[in-house]
């Protein structure tokens, strides 16, 4: 079956709009083309996917010389809040952006809820999602 | 030892990535991911953040190698590696004149952030449809054969080419230096760029 884009994008923006504190989301290949996103204005869906692909690689790559095993997620944390990459399928990076009054635990939970529903879109296993 | 920074930089494809393994002392550090774009119908794999390698060069000196992505959504990174760099090197695809403007456009944007000693690789230059080096220099915005930079046909898997390609840019960074320490009072040793 093919990908719906259209589901992925419905996803994500139900992802941000319903889970406090998400600012944005995104899903895009290792090698940094956007998939879909859900992003704050202002903010350039292009280069956040080569960014992500960078970071999440740069991670690995750390996670890998350095001895810390497979890479669950790669957190920035700011002033402004946190940015976190997680690898979703062998095709597809996933991205979320949360404010700093984001609490890490439920963020972690949810990441992991969506990330199972991307992956089922991303492979074409999904139900169609009930809007 | 010294440590000269070196970034090798160039369009999709050029060999960035072939050149730093092919001489690289040091398992290099890769971050190559398959590539989804329209590269990925003559390669399989595309460098999304950087490549790092590492030679000693003569008795003192240890050149630390960075490769660039070569594709323009990745400019954060050209960016983030240039502006500590102390050379570069700008690979082009001699058969690929599809890629010369990517090239010169990836030239303007080091330019534009560092003002630092430069070498024109040209990789596949034993290409049947590889263009004559005049040609391409002509087309990456250099029409006399004064005032352009040093350029050398380079093959990126063969080491003895490679080494060719990096004395030729220490080269033209000694002669800089060198420049700039009798044209002002203002000296710029080896360490003090660092």
């Amino acid at each position: 079956m093919a990908i719906d884009v259209t589901k992925l994008e419905v996803l994500l923006q139900q992802f941000v709009a319903n889970v406090s504190h998400v600012q944005g989301a995104a899903v895009v290949s290792p090698d940094g083309l956007a998939l879909a996103s859900s992003l704050p204005s202002g903010m350039d869906e292009e280069r956040v996917a080569a960014m992500s692909a960078a970071m999440l690689s740069l991670g690995e790559r750390i996670g890998r010389e350095l001895k810390r095993g497979e890479i669950a997620r790669v957190l920035v944390e700011g002033e402004q809040g946190y940015g976190i990459l997680t690898s979703c399928t062998e095709e597809a990076v996933f991205l979320i952006l949360a404010d700093h009054d984001a609490k890490l635990g439920i963020i972690n939970l949810e990441i992991k809820n969506v990330v199972g529903e991307i992956r089922k879109q991303l492979l074409g296993l999904a139900q169609p999602v009930g809007l | 030892m010294e440590i000269m920074r070196i970034v090798v930089t160039g369009p999709v494809g050029a060999g960035k990535s072939s050149f730093i393994r092919t001489i690289s002392e040091i398992d290099v550090v890769d971050t190559d991911r398959k590539a989804t774009d329209e590269t990925a119908a003559w390669k399989t794999k595309t460098t999304v953040a950087m490549d790092f390698g590492r030679l000693h060069f003569g008795k003192d000196v240890a050149l630390h190698l960075y490769g660039t992505p070569g594709q323009e959504r990745f400019d954060f990174m050209w960016d983030m590696l240039i502006r500590k760099a102390h050379a570069f090197i700008l690979l082009v695809s001699s058969h690929r004149p599809q890629d010369f403007r990517a090239a010169r456009r990836i030239l303007a944007f080091m330019r534009h952030r560092a003002s630092i000693p430069m070498l024109i690789g040209l990789s596949h230059a034993d290409n049947p449809a590889a263009w004559p080096m005049d040609a391409i220099l002509l087309a990456l915005g250099y029409p006399s054969s004064h005032h352009r930079p040093p350029a050398v046909s380079v093959n990126a898997l063969e080491p003895a080419s490679v080494v060719n390609a990096l004395a030729a840019l220490i080269e033209a960074y000694a002669r800089d230096k060198w420049q700039n320490s009798t044209d002002s009072i203002k000296m710029h040793s080896f360490s003090g760029v660092m």
